[in-house]
C-alpha cells in the first residue's frame, strides 16, 4: 500500500514514484483520439528512444531521492516502438533509478502492433502488466472508430500476450461509439470476460476539439448512439463486470481483487509521479510540469541540453484542495478524512460543511464513518460533485 | 471674455449620422486635441460607448476658433446622445445652448431622430444650423436631403453646410456658421449668479463634479453658492472647463460653460436642471426647468449570488451618480431573493447599465424582463401604479388596467409600408397618419402600446424593412387594455420573476411560446423538469425538461490533472451564472425570455 507523501519534504528517504513513459507515435490515428501522438513518426523512433534516455539520464536528482514502483508507457501506441527501443528504456531507467523489485510494469499496447515475439520479449524485459486497447470486439465498430485492428485480432493479442507471460492484462472497452448498441457493447463485455484478463477499463466515448468524430459531429455526419442508449451501456458496464468478478475500483475501472493498476491509482490519490518524453506529465512535490508536446521539439531540446518542461503549476492550496477531492472521490474508496486532514492540516467536514450537505442531500455522495465516496447516481453525476469543490 | 464671443451649441443627429465623427472633427481642426491625441470618438468616454459606436452621457467641450473676421471665439460644444431612450439628456445639453448643428446623412435623409431632435431643439428656442453629412458616399443626394428638409421639417436649408465629417470637408464652414448664425449669450457680468446644472458627475478625489452653463453673473473659487431647489449651500473650490480634459480657470463668466467642484459629496444635492446662485446674494427666481426624466421601463435585477446585494447595491448608487435617470429601490422575490427594482427610460438604457455594472463593478446579474408601469384600478376605487408584474391583484380586486400608450413615428421606403402596418396592427397599433416625405419615403405615425415596444416591435420592424425603417416615440398617456397576468411555475413552483403581464387576446400564443423558449434555455438536471404556464390557475402550456442521464469525465488517466480540472472550471463557471430557484438552476438568460421569442 502506498503510504501519503509529505512533500514538503521531497528528500523523505526515499518515497514511492510512479514513472509514466510516453511514446507518442501510433499507426494510425484513430477519428476520436485527442491524445499526443502521430501516425509518420517512424524516422523518429530512433532519436527520440535516445532523447528518453538522455532524459532519465538527467532526471538523477529526482530518481535517485525517489524508489520507482510503478513504470507505465502510455502513448500512442508504446508498442509501435521496436522492443529493443523499449528495453533499452526500461534498461537506462534501471541503471539510473531504484526500481522496485516489485514494481508495476506497464505498457499499453494496440492489438494491431502486439505479437507473440514482442510480447514475450517485453515479459522477459521487465514489464509485467499489458493492457490492450481493444475498445469493441466488433469489426463494423473498430472500422467506424478508425481502429487498425478487427476484433478477432484483439481476442489474437490478448492470448498471445498470455502465451507470452502475462498474468495481468487488461482491456479498453468505450461505449457510445458510433453505430453502437447496447447489445453490441453487452458482446464486447461478454467476450472481455472469457478472456484471460484481469483488468478492463470501460470509458464512454468523449468528443474532442480537434478530432475528427468532432468536426464529423459538427458537420451533423456521426450517427452517436442516444443519450438513452449510452446511459444504458454504463448501466450495463457497472451491472455487468462486477457480476463476473471485476469489482469497480474507479468511475471507469474494474479489476479481478488485487489487479488494480497500481500506477493509474497514483493519479487519483495524488501520489507523485515523473513524466518522461513528449507531452508527458509529472507531478512531485506538489508540482503539476508537463513536457514540450511536439516530439521533434522534445528531441531537439534534450540534445541541445535545454529543458523541455514547457508548462509548470504549482496550484495554489485551495486549488490543490480541489483536485485531491476530485481525484479521491472518483476511486470507489472515496476520500479518507484522515489522509485529507493529514495531508492539508484541515478538516474536510468542517472545510466542505456546505458543500457536503448539498451533495448528499442529493444523493450523490455518501458520507461514513472516516470518509466520503460517491454514491452509484454521485458515479454517473461525478461532474456535478467535482465541480462543485472548486475554488470560487 | 466678452459674451459677443461666445457660442454655446449642440449636435443633435439620428444614430450613426456621424455626430461624434463631426465632433472629433471640430476638436480637431480648432486645434483644441493635437492629432496625436486624437483617437476617434473623443468625446465618448466610456468603452461602452466607442464599442457600441453611441453616445451615452453628454459631454461639454470648449474650442477656441479665430474665424475669417479675425476674431478668436470661444465656442461651447455640448454633445448629445442619439438614442431615443436619451432624449433627456438630449433636453438638458439642449438648454445650454443658443443653437444646434442639426447632422443629417445625406444618403440616408432625415430619420425618426433627426425629427424628435429637432423638435426639441425648437422647443428649447434655438438656431439650428443644418450640416448635411457623408457627401463623399457615392450614394449622398444632397439636394434630395435638402427637399425632405424643407418639406418635413419646415427649416429653410438655403444655408445648409455640406460636409464630410469623415475627409474633413466643410469643417471650417461648420465653424463660420456657427460663430455666423448662432446667437452669443446674452447676461450680465454684474448680476447676481443664475447658471443652470446640465449634467455632473462624481469623483472620488473632489466630489459631485457639477457642469454648468451660467446665464448671468460670474462664478469663482471661494464663492459661497447655493443650489435653489435643494437649497444646500456649498464653497466653491474650483472652475474650468472642459477641453476635453479638465482644464482649471479663475471663474466662469456669463455665457460660458463649465464645471464647479465645491466638495459636494452627494449628487442628490446637485439636481440636473436646477439653477445655482449666489449664497449671500441669491437671485428670487430659478431658470425654468426642463422636462423631468421619467422611467418607460422597469425591470428586477439580482445578483446572482445573494452574498452580492450590497455590492449591488453600492454600485447602483455609483452609477446614479452619474446617471441621474437610473431610478431603483429594493424589492424581493420569491424566487431571486434581494434585488432592486429599476426604472430606465428606455431598453438601450437598461441594456448599457446592465453592463456597465457587470463590467465595471465586476457583479454577475440576473435582470428580469423589462416591463411598462401599469395603472392599476381596484374595484374599490383604488388606483395602484404596478412596476412588477408578480405585484399584480387578484382578478377579483381588479376593476380595469390601462397601460401606456407612445404615439410611434417610422420612417420607411415605401415598398415597406405593407409590412410596417401590419407589424403595427400585430402590436394593436392605431393608425394615426401617413406621409410622403418624398415620392419614395413615407413617415406613419401609430399610437402603440409601449409594452409592445419593448417586446419586439423594434427587432420586428428592423427585419420586416431589412434595416430600413427608423423609429422614435414619446409618451402620449395611459389607455385601457384587456390585460391579465401569465405565472410560469417551474417544477410546480410557481417563479415570480418570470411573471409577466399580457394582452388577453395572446396569452395563450405568448405562454405556449414562453414555456418552450423555457424549455431550450434550461439546461437538463438530474430529474425531470416540468415547465407550466399559467394564468389564474389554468395551465395553458406545458413543456418538459428531460433528465440529464450522466455527467462524468469517463477517462482520467495519462496524468494530466490540470486539463480535467480546467474542464470542470469550466462547469463550475456556466453553474456561477445560474439562479438556483427551489432545486432548479435557471440560466441568466431565462429572465429575458420572454422578449426573445421570434
Amino acid at each position: 500500500m502506498d503510504k501519503v507523501l509529505d512533500y514538503n519534504s521531497p528528500t523523505n528517504s526515499r518515497t514511492k514514484l510512479g514513472v509514466y513513459i510516453h511514446i507518442p507515435f501510433c499507426r494510425q490515428k484513430c477519428l476520436y483520439c485527442d491524445f499526443p501522438s502521430r501516425a509518420d513518426g517512424e524516422s523518429s523512433f530512433q532519436d527520440y528512444t535516445a532523447a528518453l534516455c538522455r532524459e532519465i539520464a538527467g532526471k538523477g536528482g529526482v530518481l535517485s531521492s525517489h524508489v520507482i514502483d510503478s513504470i507505465y508507457f502510455g502513448g500512442g501506441t508504446p508498442t509501435v516502438l521496436p522492443v529493443n527501443n523499449l528495453v533499452r528504456i526500461i534498461d537506462c531507467l534501471c541503471g539510473c533509478a531504484q526500481v522496485a523489485s516489485d514494481a508495476e510494469i506497464s505498457i499499453e499496447a494496440n492489438p494491431g502492433t502486439l505479437n507473440s515475439e514482442n510480447s514475450a520479449a517485453l515479459h522477459a524485459a521487465g514489464v509485467n502488466r499489458i493492457s490492450i486497447g481493444v475498445q469493441a470486439f466488433d469489426d463494423r465498430l473498430l472500422a467506424l472508430a478508425g481502429r487498425i485492428h478487427s476484433a478477432a485480432e484483439a481476442v489474437r493479442a490478448v492470448s498471445e500476450a498470455a502465451a507470452g507471460g502475462f498474468d495481468n492484462i487488461s482491456v479498453d472497452l468505450m461505449f457510445g461509439l458510433p453505430g453502437q448498441t447496447k447489445v453490441d457493447f453487452e458482446t464486447s463485455l461478454r467476450q472481455a470476460v472469457k478472456l484471460p484478463v484481469s483488468h478492463i477499463s470501460a470509458y464512454g466515448l468523449k468528443l474532442e476539439e480537434g478530432t475528427p468524430f468532432h468536426r464529423l459531429q459538427a458537420a451533423g455526419e456521426l450517427e452517436l448512439p442516444d443519450e438513452e442508449e449510452e446511459a444504458a451501456m454504463y448501466d450495463l458496464a457497472t451491472d455487468f463486470l462486477p457480476q463476473h468478478g471485476f469489482e469497480r475500483y474507479e468511475i471507469s475501472n474494474y479489476a479481478l481483487a488485487g489487479s488494480e493498476c497500481r500506477h493509474n491509482l497514483k493519479y487519483w490519490r495524488y501520489l507523485p509521479y515523473l513524466g518522461l518524453g513528449a507531452a508527458a506529465h509529472s507531478f512531485i512535490a506538489g508540482q503539476r510540469q508537463a513536457n514540450v508536446v511536439a516530439d521533434c521539439e522534445y528531441i531537439r531540446r534534450i540534445f541541445a541540453g535545454e529543458d523541455a518542461v514547457e508548462y509548470r503549476e504549482v496550484p495554489e492550496p485551495a486549488v490543490a484542495i480541489a483536485e485531491y477531492v476530485f481525484l479521491a472521490l472518483r476511486t470507489v474508496q472515496g476520500l479518507a478524512f484522515q489522509e485529507f486532514a493529514s495531508r492539508f492540516g484541515l478538516s474536510f467536514t468542517d472545510r466542505f460543511a456546505g458543500i457536503i450537505e448539498k451533495l448528499a442531500g442529493d444523493g450523490l455522495i455518501a458520507v461514513e464513518r472516516g470518509s466520503v465516496r460517491l454514491t452509484v447516481q454521485g458515479m454517473r453525476f461525478g461532474n456535478i460533485v467535482f465541480a462543485s469543490f472548486l475554488p470560487d | 471674455m466678452d459674451t459677443a464671443n461666445i457660442r454655446n451649441f449642440s449636435i443633435i443627429a439620428h444614430i450613426d449620422h456621424g455626430k461624434s465623427t463631426l465632433a472629433d472633427r471640430l476638436l480637431e481642426y480648432t486645434g483644441t486635441l493635437s492629432s496625436r491625441e486624437m483617437e476617434e470618438q473623443v468625446l465618448d468616454q466610456m468603452d461602452l460607448e466607442r464599442e457600441r459606436g453611441i453616445t451615452i452621457k453628454a459631454q461639454a467641450v470648449r474650442l477656441e476658433y479665430t474665424a475669417k473676421d479675425g476674431k478668436t471665439y470661444m465656442l461651447n460644444l455640448i454633445d448629445t446622445p442619439g438614442h431615443v431612450d436619451f432624449t433627456y439628456e438630449v433636453s438638458r445639453s439642449l438648454a445650454a445652448c443658443e443653437g444646434a448643428l442639426l447632422v443629417v446623412d445625406a444618403a440616408q435623409g432625415i430619420e425618426a431622430q433627426t425629427l424628435a431632435n429637432v423638435y426639441l431643439a425648437l422647443e428649447h428656442d434655438l438656431e439650428i444650423i443644418t450640416v448635411i453629412n457623408k457627401i463623399d458616399l457615392p450614394s449622398a443626394d444632397p439636394d434630395k436631403v435638402k427637399h425632405e428638409i424643407e418639406e418635413v421639417i419646415g427649416l429653410d436649408t438655403a444655408d445648409a453646410v455640406l460636409v464630410s465629417a469623415k475627409t474633413g470637408f466643410g469643417v471650417e464652414a461648420v465653424l463660420e456658421a456657427v460663430v455666423t448664425k448662432i446667437p452669443a449669450p446674452k447676461g450680465s457680468a454684474d448680476a447676481p449668479l443664475k447658471a443652470l446644472i446640465f449634467d455632473s458627475h462624481f469623483d472620488p478625489y473632489k466630489g459631485v463634479i457639477v457642469y454648468v452653463r451660467v446665464m448671468e453673473g460670474r462664478i469663482f473659487p471661494g464663492m459661497k453658492i447655493k443650489m435653489m431647489a435643494t437649497d444646500k449651500k456649498f464653497e466653491v473650490n474650483e472652475v474650468g472647463f472642459f477641453r476635453p480634459a479638465q482644464t482649471i480657470v479663475a471663474e466662469l463668466g456669463p455665457g460660458q460653460v463649465g464645471f464647479i467642484a465645491a466638495s459636494i459629496k452627494n449628487v442628490k444635492d446637485t439636481r440636473v436642471g436646477d439653477t445655482v446662485t449666489d449664497a449671500d446674494c441669491p437671485v428670487a427666481e430659478p431658470l425654468p426647468g426642463y422636462r423631468r426624466v421619467t422611467s418607460m421601463v422597469y425591470c428586477g435585477l439580482y445578483p446572482v449570488e445573494s452574498t452580492e446585494y450590497e455590492s449591488l447595491r453600492d454600485a447602483l448608487e455609483k452609477l446614479q451618480l452619474n446617471d441621474a435617470s437610473l431610478l431603483f429601490e429594493p424589492e424581493t422575490s420569491i424566487a431571486l431573493g434581494f434585488g432592486f427594482r429599476c426604472g430606465f427610460l428606455g431598453l438601450l438604457h437598461m441594456d448599457v447599465v446592465k453592463e456597465r455594472l457587470e463590467r465595471e463593478y465586476n457583479l454577475s446579474l440576473i435582470t428580469t424582463a423589462p416591463n411598462v408601469i401599469y395603472h392599476v384600478y381596484k374595484t374599490d376605487g383604488e388606483m395602484i401604479v404596478i412596476e412588477n408584474p408578480s405585484r399584480l391583484p387578484t382578478p377579483q380586486e381588479i376593476d380595469h388596467i390601462e397601460e401606456p400608450y407612445v404615439k410611434a413615428m417610422v420612417i420607411v421606403p415605401n415598398d415597406f409600408v405593407g409590412s410596417v402596418m401590419e407589424l403595427s396592427q400585430e402590436k394593436r397599433g392605431e393608425f394615426k397618419d401617413m406621409k410622403y416625405l418624398d415620392t419614395t419615403r413615407v413617415m406613419l405615425t401609430y399610437h402603440l402600446p409601449l409594452s409592445e415596444i419593448i417586446y419586439d416591435y423594434f427587432d420586428r420592424l428592423k427585419s420586416s424593412t431589412r434595416g430600413y425603417a427608423s423609429l422614435d416615440y414619446e409618451l402620449i398617456g395611459y389607455q385601457e387594455s384587456n390585460l391579465t397576468k401569465l405565472d410560469i411555475m417551474l417544477n410546480g413552483d410557481p417563479v415570480d420573476a418570470l411573471s409577466a403581464i399580457v394582452h388577453c387576446d395572446k396569452a395563450l400564443f405568448r405562454g405556449r411560446l414562453l414555456v418552450e423558449k423555457l424549455r431550450g434555455i434550461i439546461p437538463r438536471q438530474m430529474f425531470e423538469i416540468p415547465i407550466q404556464a399559467a394564468i389564474g390557475n389554468k395551465v395553458i402550456a406545458r413543456e418538459t425538461v428531460r433528465a440529464m442521464r450522466k455527467d462524468v469525465l469517463a477517462k482520467c488517466y495519462g496524468g494530466d490533472i490540470s486539463r480535467k480540472r480546467k474542464l470542470l472550471e469550466k462547469q463550475k463557471e456556466g453553474k456561477k451564472r445560474m439562479k438556483q430557484v427551489g432545486n432548479v438552476e435557471i440560466p441568466q438568460e431565462a429572465f429575458m425570455a420572454i422578449l426573445k421569442m421570434d
